[in-house]
């Protein structure tokens, strides 16, 4: 019997092809296209008043440019509002290309396709536009002064305005012994995948049938999308999502303006077209996320349990609401992360101004939320002289509380259920990782060396897995190979190992044999997608269901053909025997003797003729079954699965030029069983330095007229490998899902939840010691803001120690 | 954004206060300036190349000096537009006698945008105010020395009868100044570069 492959740290098998350059990615997909270029707006605001593109029209290579006066029937229709929800009263999206108005810098205003890139650049340039310029509103400050609109029909600016709680908070506040306010803001970053946007579309004329190829985190979606704004019948629409080099979220929203305008170019030109974008096109033609203002009201007792918890934030969503309140709606639920204040109220704006949209980018409102209630956790503990973890623990939901109810509405519609966890045993965890109780001898051991360094926890749930469903084909082919589908997508997780994993315990099938495939509606037509941690739950699920239904046929006719008792069968290897016994039969023959054909084409073929499968008097295939050795299955759970974890942070301010170094970094996490550890803790690592990303770097720096100053990896400070702590200290804890049937949660966003968190705290900390009244309510930091906050707080701070 | 600066012209006031009214000596002065068309009194259409770091383009825009207090100071409008991005500035320019000399200062307020505004914002102060200092230092040139031998100014009449002064081909002195490809020249729209101007933006980034 094989050793089980679910929980052991596998290689990843695209890791091969992705290293040495031979993944294969969008861009790679019909080097004979013709390509498209977009002319987008240079203001924030404006009118369009005139479009010329007469300059365009005889240049050598160009063969096709349009405005939206060329666009006809659903395409010229505003694109799909994609969530809506009954407070998203004043919800607006874009055009494919701009109708009479822009409303942020780099809006889709005319689409050219050329030859080559460089002729539709060219083109571009061309193109003469005038603008009526309007004022702009930037910032989460001049949207709800509202003393300028976005859309002229959303009155304040605001989009929806939207309510939930438990309980009576503000009474519960009001009657508490203690009760503290404080004001908490996260700034705008957005996901920098390094493949950027791309789609390539072919018509076939011969079939009426339309390929597209997209690096999306949806091909289903998109499929949808582009089926209905072009008029034609999903089954004459396929989307293939090929290699794809990361999504981290901005690539769930479908259809984008190049996603429609290149299929219909394509069907219009009868040619292959092409679009790929550029950086600066990522930063000002795709999304953002992250920006939030919150302000908090708690009362808590002497032990500084939360009896009461009311929070308002304001959600700065950009100019259009194609993806609706999700990430707000997360925020303002999972803010409430392990613990259970007495009462919860809470209440968001979601405002118009005039940037780039806003969709969910790895952690989704969750690292804004997470902000929110550990910076208020931090602060009860100050108020009351306590320790921080001893806060935490307080307030935590205690095992044999789960499943635990919060009483309110998670993102999917469904109740925000806890299913499983263990907060008590993560907190000592994370403790005994980081040395919580060693860190005062440390402190005082660097104070002694002149230094200052502080420590920092921050604790998450998050919601992963959310429904409705995914779906999943496995089919054992004559040689034995599995062939198996899924129809989410792959951005990088590791789909085609874990899901083998998964798929060759299940089926006793040699993990070599199985081949995954992803994201391809030929394949699966039925599908999601890949976003919200979900795949493995999701996915993984379906494909272990599917698998375990071709198990089950093959069984049956290997306990006919060798005339043996399903229950005394196992298969290894790929190999049905009797146990104990010679008497054995490979899947491949089995394939073959499950398909009756008339012929023999291959060496299973004529193995499969010394076996006698049926009972001669019934037809080859039974009325209930079917040919082939296939097994296909969905998953759709109740609700959503959490997972959780804790991060621990030791930083170290610079005293002089307050540069913050890492000096240690500890993770305790829980995502249920752990399909290949290996592939979590990566997504560990990655989690953890994009949340070193959040905190300390990544922010959109818009002037006041709305133009996005640092569009470029020059000004866009990410972290390299330099800036992300050199060792990150894992440990896991695995409290399994009940909600399937793998004990599984998703893994994807967590490792950057909890970073500005964790950091906010450290940085705090280490100053505290020098200085009580510092306090840190506004991430990311700089060590310039943070050398600024010093002389705030400590006017003689900047003298020389 | 906001940029200011000041440069000083070895001229009297009266004579650099007529020099930059004269579109002929605007023409040869503007780095990078290509054509200018006189639209109205004191009013310009303008065609002006240059560059910020790698991004270089052609821009075609108006400059309109109004508000014109003799020998003390004018505002400037400046509106451009060409593939690599937009501007538009209002540029209030006040002349001082500093001892037989003029000192010239400046102060813009511009909105920068496309793809210079996002890509190029970090050098716009400073290329901005090095256009500048080679503006006024050209007029200086031209106070001194006329207009220069080797860039004659043409004046030809447009379409529209109104008058279209071109710089001949590589007249620009801005080009011998800015040899280097970073300054050869900037920015955007013309007029700005009247000013110096071009509007820097790191002022605003980290607000």
């Amino acid at each position: 019997m094989s050793a089980k492959l679910v929980g052991a740290k596998v290689q990843r098998v695209e890791d091969d092809r992705f290293v040495r350059g031979n993944g294969r990615y969008v861009d790679d997909v019909a080097p004979d296209a013709l390509h498209a270029a977009v002319l987008r707006s240079p203001h924030a605001h404006a009118r369009i008043l005139s479009i010329d593109v007469d300059a365009v029209l005889d240049l050598d290579g160009v063969h096709a440019v349009w405005t939206h006066e060329d666009l006809e029937g659903a395409m010229a229709e505003p694109l799909p509002l994609l969530i809506p929800h009954p407070t998203l009263t004043h919800g607006r999206t874009q055009y494919a290309l701009a109708k009479d108005e822009v409303n942020h810098v780099g809006e889709a205003i005319a689409f050219v396709v050329a030859t080559d890139r460089y002729v539709a650049e060219d083109a571009l340039a061309r193109i003469v536009v005038d603008y009526e310029l309007l004022p702009a509103v930037v910032g989460i400050e001049a949207a709800r002064a509202a003393d300028l609109l976005v859309h002229e029909d959303v009155p304040g600016n605001v989009a929806a305005t939207t309510e939930q709680s438990n309980g009576d908070a503000p009474a519960a506040i009001a009657a508490a012994p203690h009760r503290l306010a404080l004001d908490l803001q996260i700034e705008r970053s957005a996901c920098m995948p390094m493949e950027g946007r791309g789609v390539v579309a072919r018509w076939d004329p011969d079939q009426g049938r339309l390929q597209v190829w997209s690096s999306t985190q949806t091909s289903t979606g998109v499929r949808a999308a582009v089926a209905a704004k072009l008029g034609l019948d999903l089954g004459q629409v396929d989307v293939i999502t090929p290699d794809v080099g990361g999504g981290f979220g901005v690539k769930i929203v479908h259809p984008w303006p190049e996603e429609l305008l290149v299929p219909l170019a394509a069907q219009r030109l009868g040619r292959a077209v092409k679009f790929t974008e550029d950086r600066r096109e990522h930063f000002i033609s795709s999304a953002h996320e992250r920006a939030q203002v919150h302000h908090v009201e708690v009362g808590f007792d002497d032990d500084g349990r939360v009896l009461g918890l009311d929070v308002r934030f304001w959600h700065d969503h950009g100019a259009y609401t194609p993806y609706g309140l999700i990430v707000p709606i997360i925020t303002s639920t999972q803010l409430l992360g392990p613990y259970k204040p007495g009462a919860y109220r809470v209440r968001f704006d979601s405002l118009y101004t005039n940037t780039v949209i806003v969709t969910p980018y790895r952690g989704a409102g969750r690292p804004q939320g997470c902000f929110v209630m550990e910076r208020t956790m931090d602060a009860i503990a100050a108020e009351l002289g306590m320790d921080r973890a001893e806060v935490r623990a307080a307030n935590f939901i205690q095992p044999d509380e789960f499943p635990y109810d919060h009483g309110l509405i998670f993102q999917d519609g469904r109740e925000l259920e806890y299913d499983s966890g263990d907060y008590p045993a993560m907190l000592e965890k994370i403790k005994e990782l980081v040395d919580w109780d060693g860190f005062p001898a440390f402190r005082e051991q660097q104070a002694a060396l002149g230094k200052r360094v502080g420590l920092g926890l921050a604790c998450y749930v998050e919601g992963t897995g959310v429904g409705p469903y995914e779906g999943a084909h496995v089919h054992i082919e004559t040689s034995g190979k599995v062939k198996v589908a899924t129809g989410l997508t792959t951005q990088g997780q590791g789909h085609q190992t874990a899901f083998a994993q998964i798929v060759a315990d299940e089926l006793g099938v040699r993990f070599e044999d199985v081949e995954i495939t992803t994201g391809d509606t030929r394949r699966m037509p039925y599908a999601v997608g890949t976003f919200a941690s979900r795949a493995a739950v999701m996915s993984g699920s379906a494909i272990h269901l599917a698998a375990k239904r071709t198990k089950e046929k093959a069984l049956r006719i290997a306990a006919d053909a060798l005339e043996a008792d399903v229950e005394d069968l196992e298969i290894v290897d790929g190999v049905v025997s009797v146990k104990g016994t010679e008497s054995s039969i490979p899947l491949g023959t089995i394939a073959v003797l499950s398909n009756p054909l008339r012929y023999a084409f291959d060496e299973a073929s004529k193995a499969a003729t010394q076996f006698n499968v049926g009972d001669p008097d019934k037809p080859p295939v039974a009325e209930d079954d079917e040919p082939g050795l296939e097994g296909k299955d969905f998953y759709s759970p109740p609700r959503s699965t959490f997972a959780s974890g804790m991060h621990a942070v030791i930083v170290e301010t610079d005293v002089d030029t307050a540069e913050i170094r890492i000096l240690k970094y500890a993770v305790v996490h829980d995502c249920g069983h752990l399909i290949n550890p290996m592939i979590v803790e990566g997504q560990i690592h990655g989690g953890v330095a994009q949340g070193v990303g959040g905190a300390l770097y990544e922010r959109m720096a818009y002037d006041e007229s709305g133009q996005l100053l640092n569009a470029s990896f020059m000004d866009f400070l990410m972290p390299y490998v330099t800036e992300v702590p050199t060792s990150i200290e894992i440990d896991h804890l695995e409290t399994p899902s009940p909600l399937n049937p793998l004990g599984i949660k998703g893994a994807g966003e967590a490792g950057v939840i909890p970073g500005s968190a964790a950091f906010a705290a450290a940085i705090e900390d280490a100053e505290r010691a020098v200085s009580p009244t510092f306090g840190i309510t506004a991430m990311p930091i700089s060590p310039s803001e943070l050398f600024a906050l010093r002389a705030a707080h400590v006017p003689h701070a900047q003298e020389p120690k | 954004m906001k940029i200011s600066g000041e440069n000083a012209i070895a001229a009297p006031v009266a004579q650099v206060w007529e020099a930059i009214l004269d579109p002929r000596v605007l023409v040869a002065t503007i780095p990078g300036c290509e054509q200018l068309e006189a639209t109205g009194t004191n009013a310009y259409a303008m065609t002006v190349s240059a560059g910020v770091a790698a991004i270089r383009g052609t821009y075609s825009g108006s400059c309109v000096l109004e508000d014109l207090r003799e020998g003390e100071g004018l505002t400037m409008r400046l509106k451009g537009a060409g593939a690599p991005g937009t501007i538009d500035a209002t540029v209030l320019v006040t002349f001082k006698d500093d001892g037989g000399r003029t000192v010239l200062s400046y102060d813009a307020d511009a909105v920068v945008g496309g793809m210079i505004g996002g890509v190029g914002q970090r050098m716009l102060t400073s290329v901005s105010r090095r256009m500048a200092a080679e503006f006024f230092g050209n007029v200086e040139g031209v106070i001194a020395h006329g207009l220069p031998v080797a860039a004659p100014v043409e004046a030809s009449v447009s379409a529209e009868g109104t008058p279209v002064y071109s710089a001949a081909p590589k007249s620009s002195r801005g080009a011998a100044v800015g040899g280097d490809s970073f300054l050869a020249g900037v920015v955007v729209g013309g007029g700005l570069v009247l000013a110096g101007v071009v509007v820097g933006a790191v002022l605003g980034r980290r607000r």
